[in-house]
């Protein structure tokens, strides 16, 4: 009996011959899985970025508390030490009067002369909080403020839990239709693969007529069939990922208007290692699918 | 031995398989009926037994059930009704899983040879080999082996589309016997040769049943039931309505 390596070299190189044999057939399926797996990144990459943008503005999600006046710096900075230790707050910083007069001076331009008039800075010092990524609800928010104002030195609170609200309904918005249409494009894609390779299946229906005759096991017969789907669907991912590539950087720049719009001067990022690696195995998987699901239809006839 | 003949078609059944006797024969029917459309049956209460080393030969007219009774052998079918037992196993009941470990002791020989044309002959006949993890250096030397018995050798590394029906047939005959089986069904191995590679195929495969393998053979050509006057087993709308045992009492 031949060992486990020696029967995994058997089982590639019949895997290869089979696409040999029907290359016509193994084009179509490696094409549809490239295909697929184009739309399927394309619009991978449209929700990446897109998530990026949204998880910039979600930065902007804030608790302010404002400080009692007269606070020394030591208490100052031990509310500071507090805050960032009330659940879901990332970050905390002390915002001092002045710091607060010069912010009202860059935001308000020439109406700045209204408060020169008042002879005396009137801002008070504040604690800026930016919530950790998953504590960005309105919930949180409401939570992180409540324990804020039970802080001593903390006069007053303030959250934008409205507009929390629609951040994180656009941030489900975008992640619901990236799963949602990711899973339409995957079925589909499987659906078009298993039947291609079911074409494969059946022009080599001799073959596995005869593997049965001479004692082949239903696994023996399988097998290459099962490499076969997943070497097509690597093809297939590594054609994908090569034309995705072509298409981002050859024709995007002639959108940077529009994409300028959309992402609001943020420049488009393609993917990175990990995410390529995905699209790969993503490719190969759904050629192992497509096949299994051929080899198993095929089995029950 | 006895046969279906002997004992009558039609006499009542035997539920359960007679384990006692499981194992002194290669292969025994009983009762065994066959129907693909319900009301037609291919075979009709056939009970026969086939003892190891035995050459026989069924025969009977086109539709008179011949391959119906080698795919039940093989266990490329179930009996609708019946028990079959092969090589101590029960055929009728094994799950699909068991059907691969029973055909890799059955040797079958086809009319259209049923060769792959994408491959070499070499590779053809060690197809068997590849499916039992043989060792690749020791298959190549047994599959030499095999064809220099054919006398085909010297054609290992062609298509077997470039062979003579003759040769074919050969090669289907060494892919069949490189695992040495213990039976050997042939279903019309000579029906697409001249009377000439007739014989000589049919020498092939009654030389084995010398060496102790169970051979069956589904023929049309009496020429081929006087010349080797073993036992003869005809059948007619799926019954058994003759069995001649080989003349002299041998095999």
């Amino acid at each position: 009996m031949i060992g486990p390596a020696a029967r995994a070299v058997y089982f590639v190189r019949t895997s290869l011959r089979g696409i040999a044999a029907t290359p016509g057939t193994a084009l179509v399926a490696t094409g549809t899985i490239a295909v697929a797996l184009v739309l399927v990144g394309a619009f991978a990459l449209v929700v990446i970025n897109m998530q990026e943008l949204v998880l910039r503005f979600g930065d902007a999600v804030q608790v302010t508390a404002f400080l009692e006046p007269g606070l020394d710096p030591p208490t100052r900075e031990a509310l500071v030490d507090r805050a960032r230790g009330i659940e879901g707050v990332a970050e905390a910083r002390l915002v001092t009067e002045q710091e607060a007069l010069e912010r009202f001076e860059e935001g308000v331009g020439q109406g700045f002369a209204l408060l020169e008039g008042l002879g005396e800075n009137p801002l008070p010092a504040s604690l800026e909080l930016t919530l950790a990524a998953d504590a960005r609800t309105a919930a949180d928010l409401s939570r992180v403020s409540a324990a804020l104002a039970t802080l001593p030195g903390v006069e007053e609170t303030g959250a934008g839990v409205d507009w929390v609200e629609g951040y994180v309904r656009a941030l489900a918005l975008v992640r619901g239709l990236a799963l949602g249409l990711g899973v339409i494009l995957a079925l589909a894609t499987t659906l078009i693969v298993s039947n291609t390779i079911r074409l494969a299946v059946l022009s080599r229906r001799d073959e596995l007529e005869i593997l049965s005759l001479v004692g082949a096991s239903r696994a023996f017969v399988n097998t290459p069939f099962l490499i076969e789907g997943a070497l097509q669907g690597v093809t297939g991912g590594v054609f994908a990922w090569l034309l995705l590539y072509a298409l981002f950087w050859l024709v995007l720049p002639g959108f940077e208007f529009g994409l300028e719009l959309v992402l609001g001067g943020a420049s488009p990022r393609f993917f990175d290692a990990a995410e390529s690696t995905w699209l790969w195995v993503g490719g190969a998987g759904l050629g192992l699918l497509g096949s299994a699901i051929a080899v198993w239809s095929e089995s029950r006839r | 031995m006895r046969s279906g003949a002997e004992r009558g078609v039609g006499a009542p059944r035997a539920p359960v398989v007679p384990v006692a006797s499981v194992g002194e024969a290669a292969a025994q029917l009983f009762h065994v009926s066959k129907s693909y459309v319900a009301g037609t049956f291919a075979l009709r209460d056939v009970s026969l037994e086939f003892a190891r080393g035995q050459l026989a030969f069924l025969t009977g007219p086109s539709g008179a059930g011949k391959t119906s009774l080698l795919r039940l052998v093989m266990a490329a079918e179930r009996p609708t009704d019946g028990q079959i037992v092969v090589l101590g196993r029960n055929a009728s009941r094994l799950s699909p899983r068991s059907v691969p470990s029973l055909r890799r002791r059955i040797g079958v020989v086809f009319q259209d040879f049923k060769l792959l044309a994408r491959r070499t002959v070499e590779e053809n006949v060690g197809l068997a080999l590849d499916v039992v993890g043989t060792p690749r250096r020791q298959a190549r030397t047994r599959v030499f082996e095999m064809l220099k018995q054919v006398g085909l050798q010297h054609r290992r590394y062609q298509s077997p589309l470039s062979l003579s029906g003759g040769e074919q047939q050969r090669v289907a005959i060494a892919r069949a016997l490189i695992n040495e089986p213990e039976i050997l069904l042939a279903d019309e191995p000579t029906g697409n040769l001249d009377p000439d590679l007739t014989l000589e195929i049919m020498d092939l495969i009654a030389a084995t049943a010398v060496r102790g393998t169970t051979v069956i053979v589904a023929t049309h050509d009496q020429a081929l039931l006087s010349r080797y006057r073993s036992r003869t087993i005809r059948l007619e709308g799926g019954r058994v309505v003759e069995d001649r045992a080989a003349p002299g009492g041998g095999p």
